[in-house]
């Protein structure tokens, strides 16, 4: 090591060239490669090579020119929280145990490289690197496993290469820089990567240790491509039904056998020369691709992750390179060997040999033999096995207990000063939003925006007053593309979904009793009118219209229409019927409607040229002029329909559309008949029933009043009234009502004398000042006076009313009270 | 009645008068034009009015196969005739000649004629609307054939008897009535009887039934109506037994083994076997003819079951070969039908590339391109058609093998089971003699005990005698079961042949059908290309 150590200030330089030439050759071989798969069992099918040709095409790979540099000048550190930039006393205090425990061990160890404690953060503090770990749980779900963690840091970061490949790097910066960069070498990398571990829940430790060449610059030209391993393919059974007696045999094959079997010596021959041929060349590629000697094979420096098996179900230890996001055994000859490993607790020193790379390590952190620990009062037991190495412990010599003796024991790592780590989604693409709805008024269930295409898409549940099922569509302008999809049931034309582009509109239909499923209409470019005046409606000329129909088992097959097209244009209209059950061929008819005039100007009705036909089995009666005639009458007039179905959905659609303006602008919500709070009508309803029930109890508490207890009260509770003291107490009360009666009549009396009075005076007024009144002033008398007379008349009729009623009122209660049963002496002496 | 036509004399219904019908009222303007230039043939009408002319004598319809409608009405018609060819007929009036009138299939107007009777509409299946108003008809009868009869109009004539209503219980579909003016009409509880009788009756005379009504009515006659749907149960019930027993005994037949699940066959022996029954009373006879008849009769059934499997064995060797046939068909069909849509799509836009070239020289090589692809397209799907051929010809000779083998041993296996029933005959044959021997010998020494009927006791007068009747009965009873066998193996042969016909004349049928139809589509291709030529010279 140490006569390497020399060589390296001379090879470094050359060594960097060489890298950087490396990866550049390295790209290049991976473009270049698609065609010629080495390493590979499995053999590929053409397409699948095409398939991957085509895959690996689209990769793009910008090769910038110089190597990305990450150095502190490029960060911001102005915006930093104070932990980055200061240390507090127990991190001092850490630092000041870390310094001591290096000096003993490079006392100790006096061959081998400085420790990795403490290198600086970017604003140049020294940080423990334990305290640089972040233990963070990610929220997103993807990220808990270690694989996706591992390709997330793989994916999302930059790897910049090692400043010096030889030696640790002297600057370890906080997870969240790196992220906020997007960049770092392997060491920024494995602290990110096991942060993440680590908090979810994985026993990962950040190794501090050397890599192949390969390993360090990320150079993945030996592997192979992950494109080219197929998925396992679900072989699928097929039941084969067992032929029936009688089935038919294929036809016989008429190829010669011998012919046959020469091909497929011929074949063969050619495969076997082409393999031989792929074979050499492999072989050749294989020789120039080999490594070659790298010779600074186990000095360059390098740091992954480590996973322990136990926690989170995992089985065995392994190693995660951060930079690919890959896992490799312990055994792997990538790894040459470990300097040291942390976590965010505990630092350990590999005391162990690394001749055999790490093949031999044992990681049983535990073992004080084989890992020498920094801080004491880890959660690392104590192995079991080392019992009598306890005893060794209190040994002064024994590198296990250097510097520990006057240290506080229980020292635990302070908390870590790096910030919480966070991925934000931040400048990533929004690619689609989905937003869902509930107690809608339209029934929209789910609108669904693609961002990339800006395609919009309704969903709708069953019960939108247009039967709307899904509305898919880029603007919300008529005659552009747009798929609307309907609910067919509900609708009573079965239609379930409109197509429209610019120039057509489709639509599918099922369901119907005239069989029709399927209608096309392509149309023209819209003729300018001259006429301005009737802008709104210019319907685009149709230039074609499709229809297509089920079949209809009523009618038999040569008469029932399959297919017609109607060329509006052209004035020509095609029939294509259904297909008989035991026909291969359809009947065909084309009317072509001409109007001409003949040589003698007579206007030809019919000729035989107008209706070119095929039957399938020729019939007497359609070859009749009549009948043809009457046939593309009958046609014209379903043009005529059809044309008018066209016109109309289109209408529907601009209804549709302005409906769904208007949902979207009042998005009112429906109300459940039993949320009797938002529900109008119910409320309505309810409050009418509370206002009844009211009104009821009113006139209860009315009829129960008590009209005696004024006068009840007077006398002592509770005994029983005698004949004199009944007597009185309802002459009592019938006076008192008498008088309550009086009173009445007085104050209406009153009322209406002031009325009387008031509208005297204001006549009076009038009359003296009509001359110099204005309009309004005068309107104003007039209807003082219509109102005055309106209370005077109201006034006196009450009043002549409580004249009426007041006898039979008295009346009443006199019945009422010789009835009381608390007056029962009253009804004896009268009795 | 104010009656114009009386006046005039009887007019035949003849050519000249059906044409000039036709022609009035045929297609009108131009389509009337066409019409008048092509002339229209008489199966092509529909509809046929022919009111008002007097006629005698309903004649010469004959060649009027697709009418839907006939009116008859106003003509002095006394008989219904010559509607025999009519079948579509829906419609029929021949109302008011004089008394009555009648409406023929599908709709037939007989009204204002002198009818007397209904007759002669036996043919008009398809008749729901019948009119037949003011003629002279006084029984409703002769209609059983208009299953599908829903408005019959019968006012204005002489029907007297109730008991008429119960006969138009027969058409289900019988919704509108019309018997005003009818002697029957003046009773007193008509109205009731008929809502009672017809509850499916939606109009009388003009008209609509409220519920009310027919709840009335139902309530009113429901003791006798009741009666009447029990006897149509019963009546019902029993047709429906014998139709079970029919289809019963046309399995067995089609088994070839009916009546051999019992002792039909054994009965039959001894029906025509006068000696045999003499015999029979023979002591000691009774019992043998006892066992003999168990067994025999075990030994027919054990025929009847085996013919029955062997009959479901058949069928389902039919079944599966008809199944594949029809796969294989429908499975060659699809291939056609592919190929035909292929070649047009590909052929209509090379038909539009050629409308649309102008140079000469590349227009004919288009042309000749196209009517490659239309050799090509035909060469395609006659050797699809040879293959299907092929194939169906090894399939069913396959199958014409295994249902002549099947039969084959049906035959034989019955044969040996009726060797059992001739050896059974044989064998109680051979014991009757030895009675009949012992018998006589008894009588001649005059030590039989027991008295023998005066038929049997003649034949015992000598030996030659009683042995001749004994085997003249076994000749019998031999005769019969030959009989039987024959016929079965007769019949199971023809079956065979028959079957085995057919499919070949089927295979063939088809085979030319396709051919001709394939043939037919090429040859509209190709003469729509040669058109398009023409076309374009002319052009």
């Amino acid at each position: 090591m140490e006569v390497l150590r020399e060589k390296v200030e001379e090879e470094e330089e050359a060594e960097r060239e060489e890298a950087a030439e490396w990866a550049e050759w390295a790209r290049m071989e991976k473009m270049m490669r698609p065609v010629e798969v080495r390493k590979e069992e499995i053999t590929l099918k053409q397409e699948t090579l095409r398939d991957l040709e085509k895959k690996l095409s689209e990769i793009q790979i910008t090769v910038s020119a110089e190597l990305p540099a990450f150095t502190k000048d490029t960060i911001d550190i102005s915006k930093l929280p104070i932990s980055y930039k200061t240390n507090t006393p127990k991190e001092e205090h850490l630092l000041q145990v870390a310094d001591n425990f290096s000096r003993q061990y490079s006392h100790l160890c006096p061959d081998r490289v400085p420790l990795f404690l403490h290198p600086l953060n970017e604003c140049e503090v020294p940080k423990f690197v334990s305290t640089t770990l972040r233990p963070t749980l990610m929220p997103y779900p993807e990220l808990y496993n270690w694989d996706s963690c591992a390709q997330f840091v793989s994916d999302f970061l930059t790897m910049v290469p090692l400043p010096d490949p030889l030696k640790p790097p002297s600057h370890l910066y906080s997870s969240t820089t790196v992220l906020k960069y997007q960049k770092g070498n392997c060491f920024d990398f494995s602290t990110l990567l096991c942060s993440m571990l680590i908090g979810s829940g994985y026993d990962a430790y950040c190794v501090n240790g050397y890599g192949s060449l390969d390993l360090c610059h990320m150079d993945l030209t030996r592997e192979v491509c992950p494109l080219t391993v197929k998925p396992k393919e679900t072989i699928k059974k097929e039941e084969k039904v067992l032929p029936k007696k009688y089935t038919i045999k294929p036809p016989r094959d008429l190829c010669s056998r011998f012919e046959q079997e020469q091909e497929v010596k011929k074949q063969q021959e050619i495969r076997a020369q082409e393999k031989k041929r792929l074979r050499e060349e492999e072989e050749r590629l294989m020789e120039a691709e080999k490594a070659k000697p790298d010779a600074l094979h186990g000095l360059r420096v390098h740091s992954w992750v480590l996973v322990l098996s136990g926690k989170r179900e995992v089985p065995e230890n392994f190693f995660i390179d951060p930079f690919t996001g890959h896992s490799y055994s312990t055994q792997d000859e990538h790894f040459l060997g470990i300097e040291s490993l942390w976590n965010h607790k505990n630092y350990w020193i590999n005391m162990q040999d690394c001749w055999n790379c790490c093949k031999d390590l044992i990681f049983d952190l535990g073992d004080p033999v084989r890992w020498e620990y920094m801080l004491l009062g880890t959660d690392k037991s104590q192995l079991s096995l080392t019992e009598e190495d306890d005893s060794g412990i209190n040994d002064e010599d024994d590198v296990e207990n250097l510097g520990k003796e006057d240290e506080d024991k229980s020292f635990d790592m302070p908390h870590s000063w790096v910030e919480q780590i966070e991925i934000s989604p931040e400048g990533t693409n929004i690619l689609e939003i989905k937003e869902w709805y509930q107690n809608r008024e339209d029934m929209l269930e789910l609108k669904h925006i693609n961002k990339t295409t800006d395609l919009k898409t309704d969903y709708f549940k069953p019960g939108h007053p247009q039967a709307l099922r899904v509305h898919s569509y880029k603007s919300m302008q008529p005659e552009m593309d747009r798929v609307i999809e309907f609910y067919e049931t509900a609708r009573v034309d079965g239609l379930m979904k409109r197509e429209e582009t610019p120039r057509t509109m489709t639509e599918y239909y099922q369901g119907r009793p005239d069989f029709l499923s399927y209608r096309h209409a392509s149309f023209g470019p819209r003729v300018k009118k001259l006429t301005l005046s009737s802008a709104e409606s210019n319907p685009r000329p149709i230039v074609k219209i499709t229809e297509r129909f089920f079949r209809n088992p009523a009618k038999p097959a040569e008469e029932d229409v399959a297919e017609r097209v109607f060329l509006v244009a052209e004035e020509r209209i095609q029939l294509r019927y259904h297909c008989r059950e035991d026909h291969i061929t359809a009947s065909k008819r084309e009317f072509l409607r001409r109007t001409e005039v003949d040589s003698k100007g007579n206007k030809i009705i019919m000729t035989p040229d107008m209706c070119i036909s095929f039957e399938v089995e020729p019939m007497e009666h359609t070859k009749k002029l009549l009948y043809q005639y009457e046939a593309m009458m009958h046609l014209k007039r379903e043009e005529k329909l059809s044309r008018h179905q066209v016109w109309e959905s289109e209408l529907e659609v601009l209804e549709i559309l302005k409906l769904r303006e208007e949902e979207e602008a009042a998005h009112t919500l429906t109300i459940s008949i039993y949320d009797t709070k938002r529900n109008e009508k119910s409320k309505e309803y309810r409050e009418a029933m509370e206002r009844m029930m009211h009104e009821e109890h009113l006139r209860q508490v009315e009829t129960q009043l008590d009209y005696l207890a004024p006068f009840l009260a007077q006398l002592p509770p509770g005994e029983k009234l005698t004949c004199w003291q009944a007597v009185r107490l309802k002459d009592e009360c019938l006076s008192d009502f008498k008088q309550r009666l009086i009173n009445k009549a007085n104050l209406i009396q009153a009322r209406f004398e002031k009325e009387t009075q008031e509208l005297q005076k204001k006549q009076q007024w009038y009359q003296e000042n009509q001359v110099t009144l204005t309009p309004e002033d005068e309107d104003l008398y007039l209807s003082y006076c219509s109102q005055a007379m309106f209370r005077i008349r109201i006034l006196e009729q009450r009043l002549n009313r409580h004249k009426e009623l007041a006898p039979l009122k008295y009346l009443a209660l006199e019945e009422k009270l010789y009835k009381d049963p608390r007056l029962g002496e009253l009804q004896k002496i009268f009795a | 009645m104010n009656q114009p036509c009386n006046s005039m004399e009887p007019r035949v219904m003849d050519d000249d008068m059906l044409k000039l019908a036709v022609g009035d009222q045929g297609p009108q303007e131009e389509a009337g034009q066409l019409a008048k230039q092509e002339g229209i043939l008489f199966k092509d009408v529909l509809s046929l009015q022919l009111d008002f002319r007097n006629i005698l004598r309903i004649d010469n319809l004959w060649q009027f196969e697709n009418l839907r409608k006939l009116q008859l009405d106003n003509n002095i018609i006394e008989k219904i005739e010559g509607l025999e060819n009519l079948a579509h007929l829906v419609w029929l009036g021949s109302s008011d000649s004089h008394a009555s009138a009648s409406q023929v299939a599908g709709i037939t107007d007989l009204s204002f004629n002198n009818i007397e009777t209904i007759e002669g509409l036996d043919t008009l299946v398809n008749l729901e609307d019948l009119s037949l108003f003011n003629n002279r008809i006084s029984k409703i009868d002769s209609l059983d054939a208009l299953v599908k009869l829903q408005v019959l109009s019968l006012g204005n004539n002489r029907i007297d008897n109730m008991m008429n209503i119960i006969y138009l219980r027969r058409f289900k579909c019988l919704r509108t009535l019309s018997l005003s003016r009818n002697p029957i009409s003046e009773a007193e509880d008509y109205k009731m009887f008929i809502c009672a009788y017809l509850p499916d009756l939606m109009y009388l005379d003009y008209r609509r039934i409220d519920d009310h009504t027919k709840k009335l009515a139902e309530a009113k006659h429901q003791y006798s109506i009741d009666e009447l749907k029990h006897q149509e149960n019963l009546m019902q019930a029993q047709l429906e037994d014998e139709q079970a027993q029919r289809e019963e005994l046309e399995k067995h037949k089609t088994a070839f083994v009916e009546h051999l699940n019992g002792s039909f066959l054994f009965d039959s022996m001894y029906a025509e076997d006068s000696e045999g029954n003499n015999l029979s009373y023979l002591p000691g006879v009774g019992e043998l003819l006892e066992t003999y008849k168990d067994k025999f009769v075990i030994i027919c059934v054990n025929i009847f079951e085996y013919g029955l499997k062997q009959q479901e064995k058949r069928k389902t060797e039919l079944d599966t070969f008809s199944e594949c046939v029809r796969e294989a068909i429908q499975e060659n069909q699809e291939q056609g039908k592919r190929k035909i849509a292929k070649f047009e799509e590909k052929h209509l836009s090379s038909l539009s590339a050629i409308r649309e070239e102008l140079e000469l020289p590349n227009i004919e090589k288009m042309i000749l391109e196209c009517s490659a692809d239309i050799s090509e397209l035909f060469d395609a799907l006659m050797t699809l058609e040879m293959q299907l051929v092929e194939q169906l010809e090894e399939t069913i000779n396959m199958f014409e093998r295994n249902i002549v083998d099947m039969v084959g041993l049906f035959i034989e296996n019955v044969q040996s089971l009726m060797a059992q029933c001739r050896d059974l005959e044989n064998h109680h044959h051979e014991k009757l003699l030895e009675i009949s021997i012992s018998t006589l010998e008894k009588i001649v020494e005059g030590d039989l005990d027991e008295d023998l009927p005066n038929d049997l006791r003649a034949l015992f007068v000598d030996k030659d005698t009683i042995v001749n009747a004994v085997g003249a009965s076994h000749d019998i009873h031999l005769l019969k079961i030959d009989n039987r066998e024959d016929e079965l193996v007769t019949r199971i042969n023809s079956w065979c042949t028959r079957l085995i016909d057919r499919i070949h004349k089927d295979e063939i049928m088809r085979n030319r059908k396709r051919v001709k139809e394939i043939n037919q589509y090429i040859d509209h291709m190709q003469s729509e290309l040669d058109n398009l030529e023409c076309g374009d010279i002319l052009d």
